[in-house]
């Protein structure tokens, strides 16, 4: 099982969750895949995708910078 | 002899006005009478008061008796102006305390009477904790109810500003709150996306909202408030906050003749005179003219009565031209919870009742660098003269920084300008600070490229009014990633880098709706798709951002 980091810091449109999502495609399941990210959208989008994509949110950080620690189903 | 000014009422235009008349005038008698226990308060403040932002009640005072005395200013507490004599230049009242009867003759007399709530006749109004917000003795008890009763669950009343800055000031305490509006949005002065994207935030923050919901009665035990009954539920409450608007307290002037005008206000001309000559109006008893549209209008607020109370002071005794306000813009701000809302000018709905030819713009943004740390989004409406490019009027709602954009686009509105003026604005930029296009430009320049025709856009209003429309075709240009996430019901996922060799699946002949996350991608995917032969295209305004409904 790899941890693969992905920094979506600074990012502006699309977004952190494309960084996600692209992530995810590649990796194997169980990987876990860690988002840091500071669009503020993040916070409630990541909860939602995780949920329409059946991937698992192990833990989800506020702050100045989201952190966001997803497991691919 | 000494001149002698009688200024009745002391909370914020009626200080100002004694404040800046002794200024100009050292040798006048200044007396002010109020009924009320204090003088010079923060009624602003009182809904933090209330939440305990504001620690001490002291802090709500920014002045009292004694340091008028000192400026040479007599303030009277618990005195009722009861009766007003113009043809003998009279003022008759009441010690509320020792029940004496007072005379107060006058040269000048400033009526800063201001507004009372509007209190809705509904059985059980009279139970105890059924309150009011208006004086510091109000919040005084709403203070105490919460501290010391354990207040678990409120009803609010009224979804205004002091009704939300209540409810938000409740929740933060950890009381349960209810909030029940009539009309079928809350903020009833901004446009309903505005107010529903206010809504949603509220709701996000563990308060209940019901609009087009009408309180009908107060239950009570033991002559204590336990329920409201509305036309639609029963809300369980051990307190009912009722803040369903003011009105102006004018009761005093209408007696002595005194011209009333619009909502019942006292019609004063520019210059804070009323009808009767040495009678001067200020504050929220008194009427404004409307800025944008020249008419009388009453916007009962802090920043506005203090400015009728300069003008009315410079004007007693004027020392060559009299002082003037043309008008106001009814520029508000407030903060519910983690969001900021702030409008100037007049609404889109404003504008067309006063028959304007409008276009809108919805445009999400930064506000500032969005690579700088703390970033956040805001999303600003306008509202422009088609037929002069004016800025009529500005909305502004997001978690980051809206004061400083508001009061660009009043001072735009102000001067005059166009969305072109405001498009060229020289506006300080740093990353901390802005964007080095800043919003507000982004938003102006969304406005001149509708003008221009580049682009048409649909509110968010009309979208949801037409999402069953089988003529209609939604095309969601982001990434399959944000598409599902969440996505604008019925809408199909088409990525703008696909836009081009998918151009196929999109039928020319309907009528097609292009979005994104906040309109760029869209304005592209606009641009190609009107090349290839799409004609009865739009942007829909503000993008999934702005969207005030639920995605699927």
């Amino acid at each position: 099982m790899a941890e693969i980091k992905i920094d979506a810091k600074c990012l502006q449109c699309p977004g952190p969750i494309v960084q996600l999502f692209n992530a995810v495609k590649s990796a194997q399941s169980g990987d876990v895949i860690v988002v840091e990210a500071t669009d503020r959208g993040f916070y409630k989008d990541v909860q939602a995708w995780c949920k329409k994509t059946g991937n698992e949110l192990l833990s989800l950080e506020d702050g100045d910078v989201i952190v966001a620690r997803v497991k691919k189903a | 002899m000494k001149q002698r000014l009688v200024v009745i009422g002391g909370v914020a235009s009626g200080t100002k006005t004694a404040a800046k008349a002794i200024r100009e005038n050292p040798d006048l008698e200044i007396t002010v009478i109020t009924e009320e226990d204090y003088i010079s308060y923060a009624g602003c403040g009182l809904p933090y008061y209330i939440g305990n932002v504001i620690r001490d009640k002291k802090h709500l005072t920014v002045m009292n008796p004694e340091k008028f005395k000192e400026k040479g200013i007599t303030v009277l507490l618990h005195t009722r102006a009861e009766k007003i004599i113009p043809s003998q230049k009279v003022v008759k009242a009441k010690d509320m305390v020792t029940g004496e009867e007072k005379e107060f003759p006058y040269d000048k007399l400033v009526l800063a009477t201001g507004a009372k709530p509007i209190v809705p006749p509904i059985p059980g109004i009279e139970l105890k904790n059924v309150y009011v917000l208006r004086s510091v003795t109000d919040a005084f008890k709403i203070r105490d109810a919460v501290e010391k009763e354990g207040i678990k669950k409120a009803v609010v009343v009224g979804g205004g500003f002091i009704g939300l800055e209540v409810a938000e000031n409740l929740t933060l305490r950890g009381v349960k709150v209810t909030l029940v509006e009539l009309l079928d949005q809350i903020l009833p002065n901004f446009d309903k996306e505005i107010a529903l994207l206010a809504e949603k935030h509220l709701k996000e923050k563990g308060v209940e909202v019901f609009t087009s919901e009408k309180a009908l009665s107060i239950e009570g035990k033991d002559g204590k408030a336990t329920a409201l009954l509305t036309d639609k539920r029963k809300i369980d409450a051990d307190m009912v906050l009722l803040s369903i608007g003011v009105k102006p307290d004018t009761q005093l002037a209408a007696g002595a003749g005194i011209e009333l005008g619009i909502k019942g206000a006292i019609k004063v001309n520019e210059n804070m005179e009323t009808n009767i000559h040495d009678i001067y109006a200020v504050g929220d008893c008194a009427e404004n003219i409307n800025l944008v549209t020249g008419k009388p209008a009453w916007f009962p607020m802090g920043s506005t009565a203090n400015k009728m109370g300069r003008v009315a002071a410079l004007n007693l005794y004027p020392k060559g031209e009299k002082e003037s306000l043309e008008g106001v813009l009814g520029t508000t701000v407030v903060k519910l919870f983690d969001i900021n809302v702030a409008k100037t000018g007049l609404s889109e709905k404003d504008a067309k009742n006063a028959g304007y030819n409008i276009i809108t713009v919805i445009v999400p943004a930064h506000d500032r660098a969005h690579y700088y740390p703390g970033a956040k989004n805001i999303i600003t409406k306008l509202i422009v003269d088609k037929a002069t490019h004016r800025l009529l009027g500005a909305q502004i709602i997001g978690e980051g920084v809206v004061d400083k954009p508001i009061d660009i686009a009043a001072t735009v509105i102000t001067l005059k300008g166009t969305v072109e003026d405001m498009a060229k604005l020289d506006l300080a930029y740093a990353p901390p600070f802005s964007s080095a296009m800043s919003s507000t430009i982004v938003a102006a320049n969304v406005a001149r490229n509708k003008l221009l025709g580049k682009l048409e856009g649909i509110s968010p209003l009309e979208l949801k009014d037409r999402l069953s429309d089988p003529e209609l075709q939604i095309i969601d240009v982001r990434e399959e990633a944000e598409y599902l996430v969440g996505t604008i019901p019925g809408a199909r996922n088409i990525p703008l880098k696909e836009i081009r060799q998918r151009a196929g699946e999109i039928d020319k002949q309907r009528e097609t709706v292009v979005l994104c996350k906040i309109g760029l991608r869209a304005y592209l995917a606009y641009i190609t798709l009107k090349h290839l032969g799409v004609q009865k295209l739009k942007i829909l305004d503000g993008g999934v951002t702005a969207w005030p409904f639920e995605l699927e």
